[in-house]
């Protein structure tokens, strides 16, 4: 039976002269291996011996070991560094070359303007509502408060298919159907979605275009909280930043009325040349819902209130990525859509 | 609406109130200030030309003034001829920037000195005028301008359609002097300064029709006035506010509407005869030759003003030419009526024009403005023109203005504005407004809203008010946030569910479009899928002139687009409705699935077509799995705008949710498209009314077994009925079945396909041996073979 100490001089002897891993894996076999090594042969034989020797053997076997596993250890580290050393020259590649085309296709802006207002109220609670884009008079207009021959309604100039059925000019009837439907406030919804406007395609506006409104119907609502709800809006789709405004305006279904503004993100307020010297940039309409507005949505102005507000999305979507023409919006060239 | 700020300073004192700040409590009330133009003329200074020679070396025509400015003489250059020696002319001095915008200079022009410009009335913004210098007829040489014409500001006033009490200067001074809290200088309703005989209502006689469509109507006369040209203030303000001075009686009819915002008209009296007025319908085929010297026929739902023969004007629209008041007028009528708002907006808008009068009685004034406008009117042509102003008018009144009073509940103000408006507080600003307030003795308030307020009628209307003079800025913003015990649950909207879906065609190449609803009905008509299609009846332009039934041609136009813009690689999508009325039936709400709409481009070759098809086929299956769909089927079908031999039908749950395939060849021509085009068209909803979190399948624990296997089938037998009976044959061993590859070519007979299927077998409770999965595969081909006639490849 050899001893080990003559054996882990041979083998540390061998690892040192050994110059591949391949050679480094036949040593650890020769010595070590499960079966056949000779460290392991020789700590498998101890049980033969009278137990005086069996500690003395065991021991300097086991020490044999680690030495020898030390040493294979460090040795493979040399050699696997040596292989890797001239890698940074041999398996150089030109990393400036552009990546392999991907062809990846775009999400339109204006679902991408569209899905962040939603985020931003569905945080504050308020639930996406949707109806139908043809609509009856009484919704588009009547339960609006906005009956034949209001003087208002030439800021509505409708599509129409017949007298009693039209395009819808904005997404308020869905208000209406809304609170008919969920019957009992509190009532919390946007409603997103396409409306019609008998205007001349033009670079500010086009007979098409999406709004999104809010309407919230519950007890004891405020202006101030209607002033809240668009702050927190406007500051979480542009930057806490930014300020907002309501000015007195007049819709024939709120009561009061109020048009609201962002405060210019070019100037922050002082006037520039993209808020036309204003300081602020017109957003949209709000106000507290006419108390027959709510009737006609067959909720009862004497125990609930509320306050409703809209806006285009194209303008938002306009303002927020510097499009200054908004039929790029629907004429579908890729060359506008990719850069989204 | 054009406002100067000179003529408001004639209503409220606005002493040490700069514009600015004017147009900031305008806007902050609601009457938004657009733009604010300051003519400052306090710069120019007067000049007297002592000499104009002409400029003895320029090329130009030039000509050298010496002006005296006062103090000294200046040598000045102008290129128009007209300021000869003895002139009063405008002069602004180096350093000085003209209204205009231009910054004056020292200049030297051949040789010639020349300290400073004389200014031509454009350069002052005083008119349109750039011929010559504005040469003025009088002024102190040295004097500002200012002296001789005041410093101007307009400014350009947005009016909501509530409140046309406001579409005139006092109207707009009443908002500002509330706004300031400073009083207003003049009542509402000027006195009445008729006397002369006999009376004015036996002079005129007026009946009225249609008392629906003409609530009052007041004629008044006004006998010897000298026609002539108007003041220099008036004929200042009326070009401040955009109106052509004409002469003293009509001048007076703008100044009273843009003042009053009640419009006027003046007839020549002796041209109406005989004197008799009414106030009817047009019969068919009457005409009228307007002011503006067209000549209009009018229909029998239009009101006119006519004497007893023939209509002398439209009413509340324009005035007739016969009629009008001219340089030889001596008497006039005046009128000052209240016409329906509706009526005159339908009469302007059928005869296609739109005038001051117009726009202010299409928003509904009240009566009683008419005799406060008739009052001011007749005061100042007997102080401008002469004449003189008969007693008693006629006035027929069959509807009288009833006053509106509206009871508020004080604590409503803070209820719904959200913040705290002493009581004191609210009522002074209503008072301001000029409502009478009364208190009581329940604590509500009975509010009388002025004669010139017909928009306030509810409590909520009282609390606009309150809350508008008070100031909108100072609520505190806050967020709704009493203690709820009830809520309604929120759900992902149908948007954000189809967002995954948007994800894969993203990945897959796919850009998403929005494109209009309204196309062209001509198109749908030759693609034939006009049956359920909906046709605007009064649409802008026939290329958007129906609602479309399908996302497909606005899809394949965006591939022309592309295409002709140097694209050839189209891939494209769209999620929106169509809409579907029910066949003979348009007068009801269509049908608006929501639908997917994909095009992609493909080459010209039957095999690129191919190809493309089997690439969008598996992007739609990767759609609809991402919005956790179960998997659809597909089945031969066939569809309009597909290609007869190309078209699957989609079905998913048994549902039919739309077809995918190649277009047909036409719809390609049809947008002048070469190439192929493969599409989907599916509605979405029933996709995701089944589409849910899909539960997990337990990882398998036991290895797979893998077999190929090539089929030879005559060529109409499709993969899906191989894969069918597949799937039938190989029982609860065959976990998957897939068709990878289809070959023809020499080793497959004539008519015959080969399609390769690798299958997939697994237990879930061992591991298969070759022996059980040899005994599965030898059933799967028996079926195949007896079911398909199939034979197979080794």
């Amino acid at each position: 039976m050899s001893d080990p100490s003559d054996l882990t001089k041979e083998a540390l002897a061998a690892i040192a002269k050994a110059r591949t891993e391949g050679e480094l894996e036949t040593l650890s076999l020769d010595y070590l291996g499960r079966k056949s090594g000779q460290i392991t042969k020789l700590l498998s034989g101890i049980g033969q011996l009278a137990p005086a020797q069996r500690a003395a053997l065991g021991q300097s076997a086991n020490e044999a070991k680690r030495a020898i596993e030390g040493a294979l250890a460090g040795r493979r580290t040399e050699l696997e560094g040596a292989r890797l050393a001239d890698i940074a020259e041999t398996e150089a590649i030109d990393v400036t070359f552009p990546g392999s085309p991907l062809g990846r296709g775009h999400i339109h802006v204006l679902t991408q303007v569209q899905r962040q207002i939603e985020t931003v109220l569905e945080s504050l609670g308020y639930k996406v509502e949707m109806g139908p884009e043809v609509e009856t008079e009484w919704y588009n207009f009547e339960a609006l408060n906005i009956s034949a021959g209001h003087p208002a309604r030439e800021n509505w100039d409708s599509f129409y298919f017949n007298p009693q059925l039209l395009l819808r000019a904005h997404t308020s009837p869905v208000q209406i159907r809304a609170m008919q439907r969920l019957k009992e406030p509190p009532i919390y919804i946007i409603t997103p979605g396409r409306c019609y406007r008998r205007d001349a395609p033009e670079a500010t506006r086009l007979p098409y275009f999406s709004q999104v409104e809010g309407l919230a119907v519950d007890r004891g609502l405020t202006v101030g909280d209607m002033k809240g709800t668009l702050l927190y809006m406007m500051q979480s789709l542009y930057g806490s930043e930014r300020k907002v405004r309501v000015r007195p305006s007049y819709f024939p279904f709120t009561e009061p009325s109020f048009e609201f503004d962002v405060s210019c993100g070019i100037c922050a307020g002082t006037g520039c040349k993209s808020c036309r010297h204003k300081g602020w940039l017109e957003v949209g309409g709000c106000g507290m819902v006419h108390p027959q507005v709510l009737r006609n949505g067959g909720i009862d102005p004497e125990r609930w209130n509320g306050y409703a507000w809209g806006f285009g999305i194209e303008r938002m979507a306009m303002s927020k990525h510097n499009v200054d023409d908004i039929r790029l919006l629907y004429e579908s060239d890729l060359r506008f859509l990719e850069q989204f | 609406m054009k406002v100067s700020y000179e003529w408001l300073a004639d209503f409220v004192d606005l002493d040490g109130v700069t514009p600015q700040e004017a147009a900031g409590v305008l806007t902050r009330l609601g009457l938004e200030v657009e733009t604010l133009t300051v003519v400052d003329l306090s710069e120019i200074v007067v000049g007297k030309v002592l000499e104009q020679i002409p400029h003895p070396k320029s090329r130009n025509p030039l000509w050298v003034h010496q002006v005296d400015l006062g103090d000294h003489v200046e040598q000045i250059i102008a290129g128009a001829p007209n300021a000869i020696p003895g002139s009063l002319v405008p002069v602004a001095m180096p350093g000085t920037t003209v209204p205009n915008g231009k910054v004056v200079k020292d200049m030297n022009i051949a040789g010639y000195k020349a300290r400073g410009m004389l200014c031509s009335a454009e350069e002052l913004l005083l008119g349109d005028d750039h011929s010559g210098i504005l040469i003025l007829s009088s002024g102190k040489p040295g004097a500002s301008l200012e002296s001789v014409i005041p410093s101007q500001v307009t400014m350009e006033i947005e009016v909501t359609s509530n409140r046309p009490d406001c579409m005139g200067h006092l109207g707009v001074a009443r908002e500002l002097a509330a706004g300031l809290d400073r009083p207003m200088k003049v009542d509402f309703m000027p006195a009445f300064t008729g006397t002369a005989n006999p009376p004015g209502r036996d002079l005129v006689k007026v009946s009225i029709d249609e008392p629906d469509l003409c609530a009052r109507y007041i004629g008044g006369v006004i006998k010897g006035v000298k026609v002539g040209p108007s003041p220099e203030w008036v004929q200042r303000r009326l070009r401040a506010c955009g109106v052509r001075p004409i002469n003293n009686i009509v001048d007076i009819t703008n100044y009273v509407l843009l003042e009053y915002a009640q419009p006027l008209h003046a007839f020549d009296l002796a041209k109406v005869s005989p004197t008799e007025i009414h106030v009817r319908r047009a019969r068919v085929g009457e005409k009228l030759l307007c002011l503006d010297g067209i000549e209009r026929e009018l229909s029998a739902d239009m009101l006119v003003i006519a004497d007893s023969r023939q209509p002398v004007a439209i009413a509340g629209v324009i005035g007739g030419e016969e009629t009008a008041v001219t340089a030889g007028t001596t008497d006039i009528l005046l009128e000052a009526a209240t016409f329906n708002g509706s009526s005159v907006r339908q009469t302007a808008r059928e005869l296609g024009i739109r005038t001051e009068a117009s726009s202010r009685f299409e928003k509904g004034l009240p009566a009683e403005l008419a005799l406060a406008g008739a009052r001011r009117a007749a005061a100042l042509i007997a102080d401008l023109a002469g004449g003189s102003v008969h007693r008693e008018w006629a006035d027929v009144y069959p509807l009288p203005q009833e006053p509106v009073r509206v009871r508020l509940r004080p604590a409503l103000v803070d209820e719904v504005l959200g913040l705290h408006v002493p009581l004191e507080e609210a009522e002074s600003i209503l008072k301001r407004l000029n409502f009478h307030v009364r208190a009581l003795e329940d604590g509500e308030w009975d509010v009388l809203p002025p004669v010139f307020r017909l928009d306030v009628t509810i409590p909520e209307d009282l609390v606009e008010e309150v809350g508008r003079v008070h100031g909108y800025d100072r609520i505190p913003p806050t967020l709704p946030g009493r203690r709820r015990d009830s809520w309604m649950p929120t759900v992902p909207s149908i948007g954000r569910r189809l967002d995954v879906a948007r994800g894969v065609l993203a990945g897959a190449g796919f850009t998403e479009t929005w494109n209009p609803a309204l196309v062209s009905g001509r198109v749908l008509e030759s693609l034939r899928i006009d049956a359920h299609a909906m046709r605007v009846s009064n649409a802008l332009s026939d290329d958007m002139d129906t609602l479309r039934t399908s996302l497909l041609p606005s899809l394949v136009g965006v591939v022309a687009l592309n295409r002709d813009r140097g694209r050839h690689d189209v891939r494209v999508y769209e999620i929106a409705s169509a809409f579907l009325a029910p066949v003979g039936d348009k007068s009801e709400q269509p049908d608006e699935p929501m639908r997917l709409g994909v095009v992609a481009s493909a080459g010209p070759s039957a095999e690129a077509g191919r190809a493309t098809f089997y690439a969008v086929k598996s992007v739609l299956d990767a759609s609809l799995a991402a919005v956790g769909a179960p998997p659809c089927t597909y089945q031969r079908g066939s569809q309009e705008l597909f290609h007869p031999g190309r078209c699957a039908a989609v079905v998913l749950d048994g549902r039919l949710l739309g077809y995918m395939g190649e277009l047909h060849p036409t719809v390609a021509s049809t947008f002048k498209i070469e190439g192929r085009l493969v599409a989907i068209e599916i509605d979405v909803e029933p996709v995701l009314a089944v589409s849910g979190i899909p539960g997990v399948h337990p990882l398998p624990r036991f290895p797979a077994i893998e077999r190929d296997l090539a089929v030879v089938v005559e060529d109409h037998v499709a993969a899906g009925a191989l894969l069918a009976t597949i799937r039938e044959a190989g029982g609860d061993f065959l976990e998957r079945a897939r068709a990878f590859d289809e070959y023809h070519g020499p080793q497959v007979p004539d008519g015959h396909k080969s399609i390769a299927f690798t299958l997939t077998f697994r237990s879930p409770e061992r591991t298969l041996t070759d022996a059980e999965v040899d005994k599965v595969m030898t059933e799967i081909k028996l079926g195949l073979q007896k079911r398909h006639k199939a034979r197979f490849r080794e």
